[in-house]
């Protein structure tokens, strides 16, 4: 490559490489009194609710601080001691002798709940069997709601014996609507009618059968920024379903799909409805319509003796790590870079800046990658993932270099150096990265939260650095040296000394 | 190293087999330490309202009857917070979840094995606080109480790691078969096993506290880790076997040579991701991080113990079984263009 072709192949590489720089990680302000803000790609990134700080887009509009909202489910027939007290303050003696006389504080006098007699306890203040039992299924139900979230970071917690606490992280869009309608019990029903007062059950469910009879599964599906929650009818169901939606081309009918009594979606039906699946639009999210999905599903189950749950003692929780995690790790990532610098510039001089842009392009695009593919997110595990495929990439560009330095070393010319050291560690580079992308995204397509993020950015990581050590690093070296007169010393290269005897 | 290691095959099965072994048990009985997650708790709430008005002083008295009463209960906790209050999740037409602004709890959470008693005592103890002190006018708006937290579990996540590591293994190592041959492959599959049960058995013997997602995720390290190191081996290995002189070597001069090689290269790159580990683990030293970092130590030791140890010597076996055969399938082919020689003859 002639020098010339090379300057202006490096200007332009250099102005590749700042304009990524500018577009990922420089947020600034403009226009009168600063009306308009550009944010960088970093800026505009999501981030795990276990990191912590304000960050991003979302905590520019203070709508978004990591970390998690909680709240506790009470069931029927218990609330908490505070609740009780708060109920009582206003009252008379009288009254709130009368009103304590139907509760029973549970398990002692310092119980942070009230049981109601009747309800949940006997008037000794015994826990009924068959509430104990209901308890036990809502509980399992709430579990089997939250785990189908596949969200990471969700927990559910027996609180003292008869309440149920659930977490989700603010990460998510839809927290709110999730801790809502996970509260939700009883069976999945579906009516039709003019009106919710009016409907009247579209199946027929006899003795021995289950609503499953006619509904086989609720899954949500999204296409494009269109998601839905899609039912599968069995025939039964079909038949069932097109009965009651015969009269629909002259009188429009309403499809109320409900869980116990509590409405949650209305559909309008125009004409006779006849296929085995429903797709259900709306304003959903691939995030709500999942979590529609999982309640349905797991109301399929439901009987109209689940116990009723109220959520209350709502609270935001700060990051599950602390509040500076993300600082550190970028300091983390600060000495990695540093030390990694130090090593390919020590050791190979000039020849460390070929090293430098391949780092930098391959940074770049994994920012870039974190920006723009929705579910991936910055946490602890993807940093870590991260991190170990800029542990693939150096190597992989220390053993291209070294490649090299022992064919000059033999005597060869820089340009046939470069050439036959890459021929000679292309297959064993490529062979490594195949292999840590074929776990990476194996583990991607089959584990869930956490590990299957993690998983991708190992994928997406190894096969950046494939391509960044085998392409991008060979182009750079070709451009960068063609700007020296003693290639030899830009790449602190030597050549073997034979002593004449 | 010296080369003795590759006839101590029996020696690594064995510690590899006793710790993956007793492993299995403890993780069977007892499951991992998942301390970091808070399997069962205890916590003692403090509600306040700032409807009472509660200025930075009286908060900070709140905090210190807490401390006061904690310390006479002779009870210690292991975190505090002060959580904002929401909005009750109730209606779906609000969609978001809003700061009551007035609702804070003082929260104090305490191992599981703090007695109810010691709880009661300090609960009592932090209510006469309140009620004697003037700055709480109205001490109905403060509300002490404390419950116990039992995480649920929700193994779906858990079982679909595991079975994770082990499809993208077999996958792997699938083409390292194709290229570096089946008895790469074979030893390169019981070395990834071998790491990944290895690393979690590590930390269901030592109960090393980890989070409900680590242990998958160090498994799946420790199966990366020792893939890349069990193939810098086999590179060299294939490379050796091009030489003319391949086939006179035996199995166990082959991989001593091999091991001479490479030894250095496989130290340095388990060097670098161990000191990056450990950075990280410094600096996040001061945060919960750093947990999670510390522990991806021991896929990495996993994975420079079998690619030192226990990886080269099955693989003289391995090898020499392979070697073998291809010998027998020589001398057959052999004998068979001679046969085929003489009949053209």
């Amino acid at each position: 490559m002639s020098k010339k072709k090379s300057v202006v192949l490096l200007v332009i590489y250099t102005l590749l490489i700042a304009a990524l720089c500018f577009i990922c990680t420089v947020s600034f302000s403009y226009g009168t009194d600063n009306l308009y803000t550009f944010s960088s790609v970093m800026r505009m990134m999501e981030k795990d609710a276990d990191l912590g700080i304000a960050y991003g887009a979302n905590a520019d509009a203070g709508t978004y601080l990591g970390g998690g909202y909680s709240a506790v489910y009470y069931p029927e027939g218990v609330i908490s001691a505070k609740e009780f007290d708060d109920n009582t303050d206003g009252m008379s003696e009288d009254e709130a002798a009368q009103y304590a006389a139907d509760y029973v504080r549970y398990p002692d006098e310092n119980g942070s709940v009230y049981l109601e007699k009747g309800v949940a306890c006997d008037d000794n203040g015994a826990v009924l069997d068959s509430f104990r039992t209901a308890f036990d299924a809502a509980l399992a139900t709430v579990t089997a709601r939250y785990a189908g979230l596949r969200a990471d970071g969700a927990r559910v917690e027996s609180v003292g014996d008869y309440a149920i606490g659930v977490f989700l992280p603010a990460m998510m869009d839809g927290e709110y609507t999730a801790i809502s309608v996970f509260a939700y019990t009883g069976e999945l029903s579906i009516r039709a009618g003019s009106d919710e007062a009016s409907a009247t059950d579209v199946f027929t469910i006899r003795p021995g059968q289950t609503i499953r009879d006619y509904v086989k599964k609720i899954t949500s599906r999204s296409a494009g920024d269109t998601a839905y929650v899609e039912f599968t009818f069995t025939d039964a169901g079909r038949e069932a379903l097109k009965t009651a939606t015969a009269g629909a081309a002259d009188t429009a009918v309403t499809l109320f799909f409900n869980v116990g009594e509590t409405n949650v979606i209305q559909l309008s039906v125009s004409e006779v409805y006849d296929q085995n699946t429903l797709y259900i639009s709306g304003s959903y999210t691939a995030e709500t319509a999942n979590t529609v999905a999982v309640l349905f599903s797991t109301a399929l189950d439901g009987t109209a003796e689940d116990l009723t749950l109220t959520p209350a003692d709502a609270y935001f929780h700060s990051a599950l790590y602390g509040s500076n995690t993300l600082v550190m790790l970028y300091i983390a990532f600060g000495v990695f870079f540093v030390a990694m610098m130090a090593f390919f510039f020590a050791r190979y001089r000039r020849l460390g800046f070929v090293h430098l842009y391949t780092y930098l392009l391959f940074l770049f695009a994994m920012i870039l990658c974190g920006w723009s593919i929705p579910f991936l997110y910055l946490s602890v595990e993807t940093f870590l993932a991260f991190l170990l495929t800029s542990v693939l990439l150096c190597f992989s560009n220390a053993v291209s270099f070294e490649s090299a330095r022992k064919e000059y070393a033999l005597g060869k010319t820089m340009t046939s150096s470069v050439k036959t050291g890459y021929k000679k560690c292309f297959w064993k580079l490529f062979d490594l990265h195949i292999v840590v992308a074929v776990i990476g995204f194996l583990v991607y397509a089959i584990a869930l939260t956490g590990l299957q993020t993690a998983g991708f950015v190992l994928g997406l990581g190894a096969a950046f650095s494939g391509i960044a050590t085998l392409l991008v690093n060979r182009f750079g070296w070709a451009v960068m040296m063609g700007t020296s007169k003693k290639p030899g010393k830009f790449c602190n290269f030597k050549r073997e000394e034979v002593e004449d005897e | 190293m010296s080369n003795k290691r590759l006839n101590l095959l029996p020696v690594w099965a064995a510690v590899s087999a006793v710790i993956i072994l007793a492993g299995i048990v403890l993780m069977a009985l007892l499951g991992f330490n998942v301390a970091l997650d808070r399997p069962e708790s205890k916590v003692f709430d403090v509600h306040y309202n700032v409807v009472v008005d509660l200025n930075e002083e009286s908060k900070a008295s709140l905090e210190r009857y807490c401390e006061q009463a904690f310390a006479d209960a002779g009870i210690v906790y292991s975190d505090v917070a002060t959580l904002d209050g929401q909005s009750d999740p109730v209606s779906l037409d609000q969609g978001s979840f809003s700061q009551t602004g007035n609702d804070f709890l003082l929260r104090y959470t305490f191992g599981a094995d703090v007695s109810d008693a010691s709880l009661a005592a300090a609960k009592t103890a932090v209510e006469a606080s309140i009620a004697g002190d003037e700055a709480f006018l109205l001490p109905a708006e403060t509300y002490v109480s404390f419950d116990t937290y039992s995480l649920q579990p929700m193994n779906e996540s858990v079982w679909r790691g595991a079975v994770a590591v082990a499809v993208a293994a077999i996958v792997a190592l699938i083409y390292v078969a194709i290229r570096f041959g089946l008895g790469s492959a074979l030893t390169g599959l019981v070395a990834c096993v071998n790491d990944a049960f290895l690393t979690l058995a590590v930390f269901a013997i030592a109960r090393i506290p980890v989070y409900t997602f680590a242990p998958m995720l160090y498994a799946a390290i420790a199966a990366v880790v020792s893939a890349v190191f069990w193939l810098i081996r086999c590179m060299k290995l294939r490379d050796d076997a091009k030489e003319p002189s391949a086939g006179a070597v035996s199995a166990e001069e082959s991989l001593a040579g091999v091991c001479k090689a490479t030894d250095k290269l496989v130290w340095i790159a388990a060097g670098v991701t161990l000191a990056l580990i450990v950075v990280c683990a410094l600096c996040t030293m001061m945060t919960g991080a750093a947990a999670v970092f510390a522990g991806a130590l021991v896929p990495v030791a996993a994975g420079l113990y079998s690619s030192m140890l226990l990886a080269p010597a099955l693989h003289v076996k391995v090898k020499a079984h392979f070697d073998a055969i291809k010998r027998k399938h020589a001398r057959y082919e052999g004998k068979k263009k001679t046969a085929k020689a003489n009949a053209e003859d």
